[in-house]
């Protein structure tokens, strides 16, 4: 078997990760349980109570499935590496994945930095290529600065664009 | 040797509504961009050198005001005719009674409506037309447009991709075309469409885009692989033609209205290969399209559906099987004749469609013809709607040879170069069907004469590797399992019908109370499983037998620069592409997988609308290692290797 990549994410990405599922859980179950809890207090009936807890089961499965289970495994399956001349990136649990990208094929590279992980001082990197683009969510600013330069230059030297 | 040039003098796009309206004025050097030299009288200076040229505003063909106008107008002509017939039919179911004066009122109302609307799209098109002029500037070109919304689209020309040239049969007859230039730029990647040239003036600016794109591309010359050798060794193949190819002369004899072919120009390199197809090719690629194919399958679904049901419903309350009356009344003459009868009637129809859809596709290959000039590949195509596509040897982004089920059982294939498509060059279907299947460089040729046709017309691609690393001994189990039970129709198709055999069968039973109505019903729901599942077999066999021929032959085999990928079964791909095409690979495994120590290996490529994914199932995982360490960019192809971290 091919070596995995050499570096890992930032581990406060984990705590990204949690915050940004359990905002997406949460608001799903609201928008689910909300209308059956009003019908239950407008009209209390057995069924709507199986319903309400069904969902808060569900509920509080996905929170210990994606907030406990999931992020350390996914933490410890993405990998990474910035060779000379190209990207290799690992990923996927069940899945498993492992890209090339060359680059010379980047069409361009972006950091981004939404507000959760702007608060972990945490960027996400793009790459992009003509047939796609690979985003690796979470490293610390100063990498990705150095990420993004690297791609840049050497986007530079290919010869022509596609 | 340039054609007709537009001559308004117009200095700037802001300047063209006081300017445009004298077409006498004497042509001028002027660049949007330095609108204060074009103002100066800097004509003398400039003229004398050729750079002052390429900035003449060139305008399209008159034909453009009202060959659209006509186009237009037709379609308002639709529309009215039918408006005023439902009110027509209004008035006279209202009153009753045949009113002259209300009719011819209305009549004349809506034809003076009519004459103003078509006066406003002549004035429309005139302005437009007034309006439209496309400069070939120093490093781009650029196309200006629009009456009151100036647009103006500029391309480089090292960004050209493919220049396509259409036209539909009354352009035809005018001898005038659309040109569309390709840049694949970005996500809302559209072509470029100059609209109503002449012949001779299409013919002049495609090969002018690419004398301009290679003088942009000179500095990196050295590096694009030379197959000059090659091109000069390569025989002439198969210059015989066929039948249509009289249509074709025809053509180029009449060659439109408007054509001006002696304005055409002397191509600046004489091609180094072309062919067109035999009379055998050209039919045989027309009866063997996939239409066929799907006929076939119809055909035989219908027939074995007809007499199912035929056999349940001559008999339906026979408390036997419907299958059992079946086998025994088919000797019964008069039933065995209702059968020929139905079966006749629906080989025929299919034929009909079979012939019908064959010769439209004998057509629209009609003068087909695929040359090699210089680095560009063109191919030029039908009979009534001309298309002439071309493409730069730099922009193919793969070769592919295709066999469909009926070429492969007869050793044919269909060989195309993909490229990067648009989204959308016109809102036509026709032009979107021609864009998803690339380039068409031979629609139909023994496989024995692909290396021929591609060391011709594609010497880059002689160096594709030979042989193949096949998938892993494991990928026919696997192949089989996938292909027959996951994603199995027969295999589903079975299931479903099962399932609802046996809720139909135990509702019956739990009624108890039948009547010969209901058994009869029985018999017939199961007269019809029975038949589904015959085609769930059916389909199941050729599933399997698809599966096992996959495992045999695929594979993929790479080389210092090209990699090629084979998928076989019943049809059968093989797709061959240079290294620096590929975007980037990676190999994906499932945990399955994983036990079975294989990988799928799966290759991005930008061809089509937002990139191709070639993807190859089950190769042992140390081919799948090698292959992503082969994926990994030499040190040689990067200068600056510093290294990080």
């Amino acid at each position: 078997m091919r070596e995995l990549p050499s570096s890992q994410l930032d581990p406060r990405i984990k705590s990204v990760w949690r915050i940004n599922d359990a905002i997406w859980i949460v608001i799903s179950f609201l928008c689910c349980f909300v209308p059956f809890a009003i019908v239950a207090a407008v009209e209390p009936a057995s069924w709507v109570f199986m319903v309400l807890a069904v969902e808060a089961i569900v509920f509080l499965a996905l929170l210990v499935i994606f907030l406990i289970v999931l992020p350390p495994i996914r933490y410890m399956r993405w990998r990474y590496q910035l060779n000379d001349d190209f990207l290799d990136i690992a990923k996927g649990i069940v899945w498993r994945k492992r890209y090339v990208i060359p680059f010379i094929r980047v069409q361009n590279t972006d950091t981004r930095q939404g507000p959760i992980l702007r608060a972990f001082g945490l960027s996400s990197v793009t790459v992009a290529t003509a047939a796609g683009e690979h985003e690796i969510p979470g490293i610390n600013t100063e990498h990705a600065e150095q990420l993004r330069d690297r791609a840049a230059e050497l986007a530079r030297i290919a010869r022509e664009d596609v | 040797m340039q054609p007709t040039t537009e001559t308004p003098n117009m200095n700037t796009p802001e300047a063209a509504n006081e300017t445009a309206v004298t077409p006498d004025a004497p042509v001028t050097a002027a660049t949007p961009a330095a609108p204060a030299a074009a103002a100066t009288p800097a004509v003398s200076a400039t003229a004398a050198t050729p750079a002052s040229s390429e900035l003449q505003h060139y305008g399209v063909h008159h034909s453009y005001i009202w060959l659209g106008t006509i186009r237009s107008t037709l379609a308002i002509l639709f529309v009215l005719i039918i408006s005023m017939f439902s009110s027509l039919i209004s008035i006279i179911e209202d009153g009753g009674v045949f009113e002259l004066a209300t009719m011819g009122a209305i009549v004349g109302g809506i034809g003076l409506l009519f004459l103003l609307l078509v006066g406003v799209i002549v004035l429309v098109h005139f302005l437009a037309y007034k309006r439209l002029y496309f400069t070939l500037g120093p490093n781009e070109f650029s196309l200006y447009s629009g009456i009151i919304t100036k647009k103006r689209v500029h391309v480089p020309y090292d960004r050209v991709q493919s220049v396509d040239a259409r036209a539909s049969l009354i352009q035809r007859l005018f001898g005038v075309r659309n040109v569309f230039i390709d840049t694949a730029g970005g996500a809302a990647n559209k072509a470029v469409t100059v609209p109503y040239l002449t012949k001779a003036q299409a013919e002049w600016l495609t090969s002018e885009l690419y004398a301009r794109k290679r003088q942009a591309l000179q500095p990196q010359a050295a590096q694009v692989p030379s197959a000059a050798g090659a091109v000069s060794a390569a025989p002439v193949y198969n210059q015989q033609g066929n039948v249509l190819d009289v249509g074709k002369q025809a053509w180029d004899e009449i060659g439109g209205v408007f054509a001006d072919e002696s304005q055409v120009p002397q191509v600046e390199m004489r091609p180094s290969f072309q062919y067109g197809l035999t009379n055998k090719q050209l039919f045989l690629a027309g009866l063997s399209n996939n239409t066929s194919f799907v006929l076939l399958i119809i055909g035989f679904i219908s027939i074995i559906s007809q007499i199912v049901g035929l056999a349940s419903q001559i008999f339906p309350s026979q408390t036997d099987m419907a299958i059992n009356s079946f086998t025994s009344q088919v000797v019964n003459p008069m039933f065995g004749f209702g059968i020929a009868i139905s079966i006749a009637g629906i080989v025929g129809f299919l034929v009909v469609i079979w012939i019908i859809a064959a010769a439209g596709q004998c057509i629209s290959f009609g003068g087909f013809r695929a040359r090699r000039i210089g680095d560009r590949v063109e191919v030029e195509r039908g009979l009534l709607q001309h298309t002439r596509q071309s493409i730069s040897i730099q922009r193919v982004q793969a070769v592919v040879v295709k066999q469909s089920v009926i070429r492969r059982l007869i050793g044919y294939c269909e060989v195309s170069l993909d490229k990067i498509d648009t989204n959308s060059a016109d809102d036509t279907s026709q032009n979107s069907s021609l864009n998803t299947h690339g380039v068409v460089i031979h629609p139909f040729c023994k496989l024995s004469d692909v290396p021929g046709i591609l060391q011709g017309i594609v010497p880059e691609y002689a160096a594709v590797p030979q042989g193949r690393t096949p998938v892993a001994p494991v990928a026919l189990r696997r192949a089989i399992i996938r292909r027959c039970i996951w994603q199995g129709g027969g295999f589903w198709l079975a299931v479903c019908t099962a399932i609802v055999q046996i809720a139909i069968n135990l509702s019956f039973v739990s009624g108890a109370a039948s009547s010969s109505d209901d058994i009869a019903f029985l018999n017939f729901t199961n007269a019809i499983a029975i038949g589904l599942y015959v085609i769930a077999a059916v389909v199941f066999v050729l599933e399997a037998i698809s599966a096992v021929k996959w495992a045999r032959e695929s594979g993929f085999a790479v080389n210092e620069r090209f990699m090629k990928m084979i998928n076989g079964g019943l049809s059968r791909e093989e797709r061959s592409f240079p290294r620096n095409k590929i975007q980037y690979g990676f190999t994906k495994t499932n945990p399955f997988q994983r036990i079975s120590n294989v990988a799928t290996i799966n290759v991005r490529t930008a061809a089509g609308v937002g990139g191709t994914s070639v993807d190859m199932k089950d190769v042992a995982c140390e081919d799948a290692d090698d292959w992503l360490n082969w994926l990994q960019p030499h040190p040689s192809q990067v200068q600056s290797a510093q290294p990080l971290q």
